[in-house]
């Protein structure tokens, strides 16, 4: 067989599979102008949008109410049955902190791999990621019996001298969750700064342009900034990257330190870690398809790099598939009785279709990303993420309530069955979330103008036309600008 | 000034006005709805009253017949706890759980709070002026028509009331009175009156080798729970030489749970095991006629043939129990147990008196015929418990004049015309007679809670204003006519006092003439129905007496383990067959009438009959009775020939009745799962350990240096570590987790050990926890979350598991998977461990539990945040969490209603809403002997104290103290060789140590003795 040396020609390359990398085509799109024009343009109030946020915030003040209610009438009021101290809530928590995983692994990581498919789908990912630690911060307060206490939790000096315990992973998760949402927001909005700086020069409402300006930090796009700018996006992607696999981690350790059989299993981190980036990149399937639809975005967003999306997440939904099968390996390895028992019981119990539920979402459907016509479906890459979502937190649950549930002491063993308070304040949670990001999507651009630049093709004619210098000259073409032209 | 706020258009008047408006309402809805109490001290105060500190009352539990010794520990003129009387010849320190409910029937809610006068149909409050004029002007009349139409039933007691009651009645011209107690075995009492002499001796179970129990049901309050209890335990724990027991009946009571075998005769057919164990029929017809399979059955009459001195003992649930008693008191006499395990001559005095059922019965008849004029009832409730087949109620409706004198509301009283509310026991002056010679002094505890009367000052001022009998009655009240009785008056009376006893005896009561009997029952073979229907009296809540106090409602049934509900009790293979499961809703439908309840599949029942409780589903008994069914509507009118009635004499049809219920259980799985959490030890395998290994003494430990080769987690290996602060082994500052730190509290180890050869499972150590420690019920309608619509209704909270027990009774089955008759059953009390190295404590992220220097686990509940992880991480699962705020009393929640609230603990907090609580080992008692013995200038004495569970426990099962001191005797008992920890792989270094239950095979398959 001959082989090809000849190069790939573009019509190939748009063909051809998306393989991570910085080669990324937008042929639709065709110079600078276009890019802002069609991202700013995606700004603009609609009525859906109206209609849409007012959901999300109907579906907050469902929860809201529920929680009031909650903090009135106590923790009763949910579906708690002990022994199944920890229920919706937590599974709750563990699911949104997952979700935002993503969301950084694509912004920082990514970024760090150069893998050239993020650039189009980082800005609603890592909004994303804000939104999701934002609500997943929420339920650990939510689930206290004391919510109002919860600042304890916090070492603040004091006049009693009373610190935290810090041997408690519950402590260790304040300490992830803040420093992770610290991080990801200062990264969502150092990446922003270019973007709200183009939004300033275009804003005509003196008010928005004000506050545009004030938060461009008095951007002029000028060579020092951007050689700034990139230094400190760089600096920040590189301390971002052990965030992804350390704040799940530590998540992890709210089970894995704790002695409940399917709990105590040191396989928790990495198999938590995968099942982070695993649902974060389903939720960035459930925003990101239907946006890039609603603000015709399809040139954008294209198929190739939701195409490379999808192999990660095939990659990662055979990491936790393998680290599902390892937990009935040691189980069985483990020759405890309650290990063994409670793993029988979590396939043939009484929870066996959640189980069965999360086998399926997790490890059977996304087989079908081995075929490059579902990759390339966004339909189906639609569906499948809301099977991801389902599995995800089915995956929580699993772990949560059925080992809670079938403990050692055989005695205590009980049910659990959520009530309406559990599940308004879960669909509150939707609500808090996608409230933010719809605000989000329309103050800033959901895709990063900055960055698709870096990728279009400059209009060469203007080549000299970015300005004049003090002395009148034509500013020079700066080489080593990110996304130097071919 | 005013210039400015003239300027402003608002004057310094309005301005205030708003102000104080604002503040108004700020205050009315902030802060404390509560309103405001004064706090005034005492400027002269009552005798032996000192604020803070108990003062300790001798006197007498009036719960059951037996009149047990209590003492009541009183503090600022409250009763907050009830414990045994150790001076007691009866209960000897013990206390079961009826008696320690006590006081929630002295606090109840339901409680009558003044007279009350039935005008235009309803009862309205009235003085006491009042009602006692209407009762003199009532009593008037009877006696004007002929006082022989005057009916006086008095709730069973025994001592001098009831003589003086009589001689009330006679000077009145009215007939003796009715003593009547629905929740004893007037059927034994019969049988052992004719063939001992007394109506109760004492079964010596010490003096025996083999028991047979006849459905004679010693430790479910089938006679004097507390003593029989006692002396069960102290014979088990003989271990080797312990009788063994063989329990026949068609359903495993508590007793028949603590029994080695069980033969699972069908209801009726007891007599003919009976005769093959006396030989007067072949073991093969015994066998065929009761169902019992004949090779076990052979192996028991082997056995019984062996024993010398075996003792027999026989209840009389079934209709035909007097063929039932004649055998059984052969044998008795036959085989040496009379004298020597039956004990006439320490005769249980309580149950001597007690008219049977008949009495009643023949009652309806005179009531139905109109020629009672006036009833007059106090205590007793038959209205509730006379089987609705009887008619009581409804004849009892028709008397034109009823006089209730009920302290807490019932079923009875609440038909009546006239209410002149009794105190409770607790408030009043009585005296009973426990055993021959020992007078046991009933004294009030405290001033009545309301405006009641004792019912015998209320005979001698209503006799005061009657001319015919004023004279007689000179005496002021019956306090004097009691000191009057005993010897040395009231010198004699104040020295007896403290003690709570006194030699003598009480005053006999008029004899009634014997009553007719019922007419004998039909064989309960021949009668309709599908399933045989075997009534019993509940464990706890007896005839209904205990069903409204909450603590009994919600303590689980030591058998069923089911809460505030009734169910009905039905073999797993018959409910496969008839294609029913836990839960699913049945109708049991008899000739007397139906109940529908959820069934609850029962191991220890014959396959072809289905077993009710009574004691629940009171129509008028007060807010917490309502819960349940009555199983008395069930019961046909059918007696024995002693005149009870007969709670086992009829089949029942069993009918799906569409829908379920969810069963208000504390069970979760009944069986271990492999996880050797209640071990037990064959007695043949007793001692073949050879020297427990662990005996040898160790070396002085400091805290964070014990090596994991001793026993009982004595100290733990990270006690100075659970303190963060102080984790480094190499810090010589390790405060006072330092053996030698001033306080010496690193010395100490509470610790506990709990001998399940012992335990019976009684539960009533549950009981005693939650009076100890303040432990809210949550079991009530309407503190359930009333969100899902299958979880109201009662039992709501314990359906989602959400009961507070600190100290709970597990109840594990051996064997039996296939449904067979041949199972074991352990039980095992389990509470906080206070693990030396406790899971919970690492987890908590506030401190909220942590190790205290002696060893305890402790939590403290003002740093608790709720998070709930140390419940996640509790192996043993004991810790509970305050889902609602059960001690705010605005909320439905609230456990604790008005008076209720009065029998709390001073020393232990209420626990708020959404925190953490736990088993503390009564961390009280032992902060309050320190401080005690700190006051007396000396070093705690061995044994000096204990906790709320060890000291009621009837069993005396439970041993609290020192582990670290070799004086104090739980030191020794954790060196048996039967001691282990539960989960001790898990590297918890529990402080509460088990000692195996010993097991006693049937001597065929016994392994030989090595």
């Amino acid at each position: 067989m001959a082989i090809t040396t000849r190069p790939a020609t573009d019509v190939e390359l748009l063909r051809r599979p998306n393989i991570p990398s910085a080669n990324v085509r937008l042929p639709a799109v065709k110079d600078y102008e276009q890019v802002d024009d069609e991202i700013i343009g995606t700004l603009h109030p609609t009525a859906q949008w109206f209609i849409g946020l007012g959901v999300a915030i109907l579906f907050l003040l469902i929860g809201a109410s529920a929680w009031t209610y909650q903090i009135y009438s106590g923790l009763g009021v949910a579906g708690y049955n002990p022994p199944v101290m920890w229920g919706v809530y937590i599974i709750t928590f563990v699911f949104w902190v997952g979700i935002g995983h993503a969301g950084t692994l694509i912004s920082a990581i990514l970024y760090l791999f150069r893998a050239g498919f993020r650039t189009t789908i980082y800005r609603c990912a890592e909004a994303m990621t804000v939104f999701a630690v934002m609500t997943a911060g929420l339920f650990p307060i939510l689930h206290l019996g004391r919510p109002w206490k919860f600042f304890w939790l916090i070492p603040y000096p004091n006049w009693r001298y009373i610190w935290p315990q810090m041997k408690s992973p519950l402590v260790w998760d304040v300490f992830a969750i803040l420093t992770y949402l610290t991080v990801s927001a200062t990264f969502l909005y150092i990446g922003l700064v270019p973007d709200i700086a183009v939004l300033r020069d275009r804003e005509t409402n003196p008010i928005r342009k004000r506050l545009f300006a004030q938060l461009a930090l008095g951007w002029r796009n000028t060579d020092r900034e951007w050689r700034h700018f990139v230094r400190a996006y760089l600096f920040l992607a590189a301390f971002s990257t052990p965030l992804v696999l350390s704040v799940h981690s530590v998540v992890s350790f709210d089970f894995a330190m704790s002695d409940v059989p399917g709990w105590h299993t040191t396989v928790f981190p990495p198999y938590f870690v995968a099942g982070a980036i695993y649902s974060g990149i389903g939720m960035v399937f459930t925003i990101i398809i239907p946006l890039r639809k609603w603000f015709n975005l399809k040139h954008y967003v294209t198929i190739n790099d939701l195409d490379a999306a999808a192999k990660l997440a095939l990659f990662t939904s055979l990491v936790v598939g393998v680290a599902y099968m390892m937990e009935w390996f040691v189980a069985w390895y483990s020759g405890s009785p309650a290990e063994k028992q409670f793993f029988a019981n979590r396939l043939w119990g009484q929870w066996w279709w959640a189980s069965a539920l999360l086998y399926t979402c997790n490890m059977v459907l996304p087989l079908s990303l081995f075929s490059q016509y579902c990759r390339r479906n966004t339909t189906w890459l639609w569906i499948l993420s809301i099977f991801i979502n389902i599995g995800m937190w089915f995956e929580r649950f699993v772990i949560v309530v059925p080992s809670l549930s079938h403990e050692y002491e055989p005695w205590q063993w009980a049910g659990y069955r959520p009530t309406w308070v559990d599940y308004a304040i879960l669909c509150g949670s939707f609500g808090w979330f996608a409230m933010w990001f719809l605000l989000f999507i329309k103050q800033f651009p959901s895709i990063a103008i900055t960055e698709i630049k870096e990728i279009v093709k400059p209009r060469l004619k203007h080549r000299h036309a970015m300005g004049v210098d003090s002395t009148g000259l034509p500013l020079p073409f700066m080489p080593d600008t990110p996304g130097e032209f071919d | 000034m005013s210039t400015e706020t003239e300027s402003t258009g608002i004057k310094r008047r309005d301005f205030l006005k708003v102000v104080g408006g604002g503040a108004a309402v700020a205050a009315s809805i902030g802060c404390s709805s509560d309103r405001v109490e004064k706090l005034i001290p005492y400027l002269v105060s009552p005798d032996n009253t000192v604020p803070g500190v108990s003062t300790y009352y001798a006197t007498t539990c009036r719960g059951c017949a037996a009149s047990c010794g209590v003492i009541a520990e009183t503090r600022d003129g409250r009763t907050t706890k009830l414990e045994g009387n150790p001076a007691h010849p009866l209960n000897r320190g013990a206390l079961c759980a009826t008696g320690q409910a006590e006081l929630q029937a002295l606090y109840n809610p339901d409680r009558y709070r003044s007279p009350m006068i039935r005008k235009n149909g309803k009862l309205v409050a009235a003085k006491w002026d009042e009602a006692l004029q209407l009762f003199s002007q009532k009593l008037g009349q009877t006696r004007s028509r002929g006082a022989n139409n005057a009916v006086f039933i008095n709730q069973h007691e025994s001592g001098s009331f009831p003589a003086f009651l009589d001689q009330w009645l006679s000077d009145y011209g009215m007939p003796p009175h009715i003593s009547y107690d629905s929740g004893v075995d007037t059927a034994a009492i019969a049988a052992h009156t004719a063939a001992y002499g007394v109506a109760w001796p004492r079964f010596d179970f010490g003096a025996t080798t083999l028991i047979i129990s006849f459905g004679g049901d010693f430790l479910d309050g089938w006679g004097p729970s507390v003593p029989q209890q006692l002396d069960w335990a102290d014979a088990r724990a003989k271990l080797v030489g312990a009788p063994r027991l063989v329990y026949v009946g068609a359903r495993r009571s508590l007793t028949g749970l603590n029994a080695d075998s069980w033969l699972d005769c069908k209801p009726g057919t007891e007599v003919s095991i009976a005769r093959a164990l006396s030989g007067d029929m072949p073991v093969a017809q015994a066998a065929q006629a009761s169902g019992v399979d004949a090779a076990r059955l052979q192996s028991v009459v082997d056995e019984y043939r062996a024993a010398k001195p075996g003792l027999v003992i026989a209840g009389g649930h079934v209709a035909n129990s007097t063929d039932l008693f004649t055998v059984v008191a052969a044998l008795n006499h036959s085989n040496g147990a009379v004298g020597t395990s039956i004990r006439p001559d320490q005769a249980i005095l309580g149950y001597e008196g007690i008219a049977p059922a008949a009495e009643l019965r023949a009652l309806v008849d005179r009531m139905n015929a109109g020629s009672v004029s006036l009833i007059m009832v106090r205590g007793a409730n038959p209205a509730y418990n006379m089987p609705r087949s009887t008619g009581f109620a409804q004849a009892m409706a028709k008397v034109p004049f009823k006089v209730s004198f009920a302290s807490i509301m019932n079923d009875t009283s609440e038909m009546c015309d006239l209410i002149l509310p009794d105190h409770h026991s607790l408030e009043q002056w009585g005296d009973a007679e426990p055993v021959r010679g020992t007078l046991s002094l009933q004294q009030p505890a405290m001033d009545p809670v309301f405006d009641s009367l004792a019912t015998s000052d209320v005979l001698i001022k209503v006799a005061k204003g009657d001319p015919a009998n004023a004279a007689k009655y000179a005496l002021p009240d019956y306090r004097t006519w009691l000191i009057a009785r005993i010897p040395g008056g009231d010198e004699g009376m104040a020295t007896a006092l403290p003690k709570g006893i006194v030699a003598g005896s009480s005053l006999a009561r008029t004899a009634r003439p014997a009553s007719s009997a019922f007419a004998a029952a039909p064989d309960i073979a021949s009668t309709s129905g599908d399933l045989f229907l075997f009534v019993y009296h509940h464990p706890v809540l007896g005839d209904g007496r205990g069903a409204n106090k909450p603590w009994l409602q919600e303590l689980p049934d030591p058998v069923t383990k089911l809460t505030w509900q009734t169910v009905v009790e039905m073999h797993p293979l018959t409910a496969a067959k008839m294609g029913l499961d836990n839960s699913d809703l049945v109708t049991v439908t008899t000739s007397a009438g139906k109940l529908t309840a959820p069934v609850y599949l029962y191991l220890g029942i014959r396959q072809d009959t289905v077993a009710v409780a009574t004691g629940r589903g009171h129509v008028n008994a007060g807010r917490y009775a309502k819960a349940g069914e009555n199983a008395y509507d069930l019961l046909p009118l059918a007696g024995n020939s002693a005149g009870g009635i007969a709670m086992v004499s009829t089949k029942a049809s069993v009918t799906k009745a569409g829908g379920s219920m969810l069963l208000a259980t504390t069970e979760g799985s009944a069986r271990q799962h492999l996880r050797d959490i209640a071990r037990a030890i064959p007695i043949g395998e007793l001692g073949l350990a050879g020297e427990p290994k662990h005996a040898e003494p160790q070396e002085e430990h400091l805290p964070g240096d014990a090596s994991h080769e001793f026993l009982p987690g004595l100290r733990s290996p990270v006690a100075n570590d659970a303190q963060g602060d102080f984790g480094d082994p190499a810090s010589k500052d390790k405060g006072m987790y330092d053996p030698n730190h001033w306080s010496h509290m690193a010395q100490r180890r509470w610790a506990m050990t709990i001998d399940l050869a012992r335990c019976t499972g009684c539960a009533a150590c549950v009981t005693a926890c939650y009076a100890e420690n303040n432990i809210p019920t949550v079991g009530a309608e309407w503190q359930g979350p009333q969100i899902m619509p299958d979880r109201t209704g009662f039992g709501a909270n314990i359906t989602r598991s959400r009961e507070m027990a600190w100290i709970r009774l597990e109840r594990y089955y051996e064997g039996g998977e296939d449904g067979s008759a041949d199972f074991e059953t352990r039980f095992i009390p389990m509470m906080c461990q206070h693990c030396g190295n406790a899971p919970c404590e690492p987890v908590c992220p506030v401190y909220a539990t942590y190790h205290a220097p002696d060893g305890l686990n402790v939590q403290v509940y003002n740093r608790c945040v709720g998070t709930r992880y140390c419940s996640n991480n509790c192996p043993y699962k004991v810790r509970y969490f305050n889902w609602f705020g059960y001690g705010e009393p605005h909320r439905s929640q609230y456990a604790f209603p008005e008076p209720l609230n009065w029998q709390l603990n001073p020393d232990v907090t209420v626990r708020g809403k959404g925190v953490m609580e736990k088993c503390s080992m009564c961390v009280q008692r032992i902060r309050g002997a320190e401080h005690r013995a700190k006051l007396e200038n000396r070093p705690l004495r061995p044994d000096e104290f204990t906790t709320a569970c060890a000291e009621a426990c009837p069993s005396r099962a439970i041993t609290f103290g020192d582990a670290a001191d070799e004086s104090w005797s739980v030191t020794r008992l954790i060196k048996d060789e039967r001691a282990y920890h539960v989960f001790e792989e898990l590297n918890t270094f529990t402080a509460v140590v088990y000692l195996k239950k010993v097991n006693h095979p049937a001597p065929a398959t016994a392994p030989a003795h090595a």
